[in-house]
């Protein structure tokens, strides 16, 4: 099937610095996609060129199989909600929300019933005659919205569109954008740096970092099973044991480290025996229990008590540079750990992801 | 971000394009008579071979040099004595009540709003009511009067600029007033203040419209060519205004540049 | 003993600083009151006097202000100036418009400098600059004798100088830096994303020119306009040095009341109708603006 949105291989540089390598995305329709990275990662850039803002040095950029290449930002099949929402301070919301009708020619008696059904859609019916200046966030940012969907376009492209909400707001933003996803049918875009954020609401993440696509996939899949130990290390917490692939048997390996052999789980084609792997563990995913010969006994360092949460620092002797952490459910059992305690470190090897250690 | 409208650009770009040449038109002619004067042979015009003739006259004319004296001893001692105003204005400004602020800031931006014949009418009858003579000491003042407003724009915002937190940074390391002042402010501000001045001089150099009210009978530069003008044309008027030119231009770009600079640390 | 001495001693310094503070608002309120304020309520008393035989009357009448409209020509030449000046400010304003987009349009790297060279020209001798365009419009001057050398006239234009027409020009020339800046300044304060937004929401540039940077740049343009106005409608220099006889100026009334013509109360009342002309404009370029919605 032919996707709606398609970036081919776009490189893009500024001056002699290279922001965006060899960029390969697809958008499907319907899709509520997030693009996340660290702020300098590319994804801004990715986003601008999708609406046109900026050109590219290499690649192409499809829609519905058409080359958008010499297409002008106004004739771009799609719309934009912008980081600080740029509504105009100097026309009131309809005026605001009806732009995008207007410099189409549509009549006005169409352009009035379209804004207040759109206004509608999100929340806002009343507020037509106000100006941006007399709006708070959440309500700016819902005309920014209203705005960008008035045209209904194929795609919509949100840049960091919750970053100046305060907490609150923005849980309740996150839902409302899922929800109103779902109800329009159009593809979203989705830009962000919050890893949290892009769990929630997306149904594919596209991690990029340094210009370059680091990994992409499903929330869950790529928060169960990281490939870089960027990724890992970007979404949640995990704890890495360095060593070597030893064996694999159907999708679990087992990797020899300076604690012993460890095991852990690889979706797609395993790395070559003998290369340089990393095991990750979620600090959640790992059992503690009595010592026991043979198996992977470590020393408790440190406990923090979180509330709701404990966290326990193990170190092992054979891995003195790793810190072990181990998140728990507060509740009797943990409450009877103390330091200089030896315990037994496990975890099932489908909670364990294998990383292909960089260079 | 940038939305491609050739035509749009050519038709604007054409404006600007015969914009910059009747701006520069006559400062062009000018330098270029300097050089090469008109000479007519039974009324076909035709241009003299090269010559710095008329830089030559000019050394040797005591008129213009003495108003050329008259009007950089006038420029220096008003934008000077408008620094020096214009810092307290601000400083007034900024720590007054709000309300004492506004009036001492609309009372000094008048001269610069209103038409500068006002300003001049204004003064030559406030002289005269008191019976003060005319000469250097009202050429000065009508300057200082005319050029405050504008120093005292540049000073208030990098002052505001630098904010109070500053000053009470100092204080609270027991500096006196003065030594904030002198230790902590002026030098914060010295960009402003130099372009300040620079501009000050240039608008006192060039000041003419008030100076004609207010002159007796020792003038200022402009008010003297004004003079000679309307007699007929002098050759060496031509050599003085390619230098004035010259210099008023390095002073512009000095202003220039030192403003970007302090937008360019402000942004 | 100790009490009066403690109560001594704390009164001194409060004085002291009463008198500094008298002293620091007396010169920051009094030097703008005795050479900006009082100047101009003295020239708008001397406009209620007379003068009779060369010597000034100290009464109170409006003679000054009914000769303006009785007399002479004072009124049609006052009609005459403001439509010159009226003229000179649309026309600069539109192409300072025109130019202001123009840089606005540009990269930010380079609007710097198209700017500054926009404005250079403003730093130039006004003097120097008006006698360089005569030099150019006279009848001999090099417009004219560059027009019959390229063959695209055979006589002379007569009125390029010692005209309305030249007044015009003139005008034009020096004041169009005036009408430039504040017009730019408001365009550059426009959100660069305003821009973005409304091309991503469809407009064509000049869609987003009527749209964003014209309503945008409004208080821009008013405040060109009105500089451009005052400045031209006071101009009694440029009138005299390039209209010749046949340019007859308001200003240039004015002017001659406190030379030649030596009438100072008359001058003065009339000079009074010159500035309230120029509030006027100034108030009807306030009231062209609408309320602004602040961001």
């Amino acid at each position: 099937m032919q996707p709606l949105l398609h970036l081919e291989n776009i490189s893009k540089r500024y001056g002699s610095v290279r922001v965006l390598d060899g960029i390969d995305i697809t958008v499907a329709d319907n899709e509520f996609l997030t693009i996340l990275g660290p702020s300098g990662s590319g994804k801004t850039t990715i986003l601008r060129i999708i609406g046109g803002f900026e050109g590219i040095d290499g690649g192409r950029l499809m829609f519905e199989g058409r080359d958008l290449a010499s297409v002008p930002i106004n004739r771009r099949p799609f719309n934009t909600v912008f980081q600080d929402y740029a509504l105009f301070h100097h026309m009131n919301v309809a005026e605001n929300v009806g732009y995008g009708l207007k410099v189409r020619g549509r009549p006005r008696a169409e352009i009035a019933a379209k804004v207040a059904d759109v206004l509608e859609t999100v929340g806002l019916g009343a507020l037509g005659a106000r100006y941006p200046a007399q709006l708070s966030g959440g309500q700016r940012q819902r005309v920014a919205l209203a705005r960008a969907i008035i045209c209904e376009p194929r795609l919509i492209l949100l840049d960091e569109p919750l970053s100046a909400l305060d907490v609150e707001l923005r849980a309740q933003m996150q839902r409302f954008l899922k929800s109103l996803q779902r109800r329009l049918g159009i593809a979203f875009v989705f830009i962000t740096h919050d890893q949290e954020e892009a769990i929630a609401l997306s149904d594919r993440i596209i991690v990029v970092h340094r210009g370059r696509i680091e990994q992409e996939g499903a929330p869950e899949q790529l928060y169960r099973r990281p490939r870089t130990p960027f990724i890992a290390a970007f979404l949640g917490e995990n704890n890495l044991i360095a060593g070597t692939l030893a064996g694999v048997q159907g999708a679990v390996c087992r990797v020899e480290t300076a604690a012993g052999p460890l095991h852990a789980t690889v979706d797609g084609p395993a790395p070559l025996p003998g290369s340089a792997v990393l095991v990750a563990v979620r600090p959640e995913h790992i059992t503690l229990a009595a010592a026991a010969p043979g198996a992977l006994v470590a020393e408790v360092v440190e406990i923090r008590f979180l509330g709701a949460n404990i966290l326990i620092e193990l170190r092992h002797p054979a891995l003195p540079d790793t810190l072990i952490k181990v998140r728990r459910l507060a509740d009797g059992s943990t409450a009877r750990l103390s330091p200089g305690q030896r315990l037994t470190v496990g975890w099932a090897a489908d909670d364990a992801a294998l990383l292909v250690a960089k260079g | 971000m940038k939305q491609k409208a050739p035509l749009l650009d050519t038709l604007l770009g054409l404006v600007a394009v015969a914009g910059l040449i009747a701006l520069y038109a006559p400062l062009v002619a000018v330098a270029a008579l300097s050089f090469f004067q008109i000479t007519r042979v039974r009324g076909v015009m035709g241009f003299a071979p090269f010559s710095l003739e008329p830089y030559a006259a000019l050394i040797a004319n005591g008129e213009i040099l003495a108003a050329l004296a008259t009007s950089l001893i006038v420029a220096m001692v008003a934008s000077l004595a408008s620094l020096v105003l214009a810092l307290m204005f601000a400083f007034y400004f900024v720590s007054a009540r709000r309300r004492f602020g506004l009036m001492m800031q609309m009372m000094v931006f008048l001269p610069f709003l209103l038409p500068p014949i006002i300003t001049g009418l204004s003064l030559l009858i406030a002289f005269r009511e008191i019976d003060f003579a005319r000469g250097l000491a009202t050429i000065i003042v009508g300057h200082i009067v005319f050029i405050v407003p504008v120093v005292y724009r540049t000073v208030l915002v990098r002052l505001q600029l630098l904010g109070g937190s500053l000053t009470e940074a100092s204080l609270d390391l027991g500096a006196s007033r003065v030594q904030t002042l002198v230790h902590v402010i002026l030098p914060q501000m010295r960009p402003a203040l130099i372009s300040g001045a620079l501009l000050a001089f240039a608008i006192s150099f060039d000041e003419t419209l008030i100076t004609l009210f207010v002159a007796g009978s020792e003038t200022t530069l402009p008010i003297r060519l004004w003079a000679m003008m309307r007699v007929g044309f002098v050759p060496e008027i031509n050599a003085l205004a390619t230098l004035i030119l010259l210099v008023t231009a390095l002073i512009t770009l000095a202003i220039g540049l030192l403003q970007r600079g302090q937008a360019e640390r402000a942004s | 003993m100790s009490t009066t001495s403690s109560s001594h001693r704390s009164a001194r310094p409060r004085r002291r600083g009463i008198v500094r503070d008298l002293l620091w608002h007396g010169l920051n309120l009094g030097l703008p009151l005795l050479f900006v304020v009082l100047p101009i309520l003295s020239f708008v008393l001397v406009s209620f006097w007379t003068l009779t035989n060369g010597q000034i009357v100290h009464t109170l009448t409006l003679a000054n202000y009914r000769a303006f409209f009785t007399e002479g020509s004072y009124l049609q030449v006052y009609l005459g100036t403001v439509l010159l000046s009226a003229q000179v400010t649309l026309i600069n304003v539109v192409l300072a418009i025109a130019i202001a987009v123009f840089i606005f349009r540009r990269t930010p790297r380079v609007r710097f400098l198209i700017l500054m060279s926009f404005m250079l020209p403003l730093f130039m001798s006004y003097i120097i600059k008006i006698y360089s365009i005569r030099s150019i419009l006279g009848q001999r001057g090099l417009l004219n004798e560059g027009l019959l050398a390229l063959g695209l006239i055979d006589q002379p234009i007569e009125v390029l100088l010692f005209s309305r027409t030249a007044i015009f020009i003139a005008l034009a020339v020096l004041y169009l830096p005036y009408a430039i800046l504040p017009i730019y300044l408001a365009l550059d304060r426009i959100p660069a994303n305003y821009l973005a937004a409304s091309a991503d929401l469809g407009a064509t540039p000049l869609q987003a020119l009527r749209d964003i940077v014209l309503p945008l740049g409004r208080p821009g343009i008013a405040a060109g306009a009105v500089f451009t106005f005052i400045l031209t409608f006071g101009d009694f220099v440029t009138p005299q040095m390039v209209g010749g006889t046949q340019g007859f100026t308001f200003g240039r009334i004015v002017f001659s009341q406190f030379g030649l013509a030596l009438n100072w109360p008359l001058g003065s009342a009339l000079a009074v109708i010159l500035l309230a002309t120029t509030l006027l404009a100034v108030a009807l370029a306030g009231l062209t603006l609408r309320r602004e919605h602040v961001r």
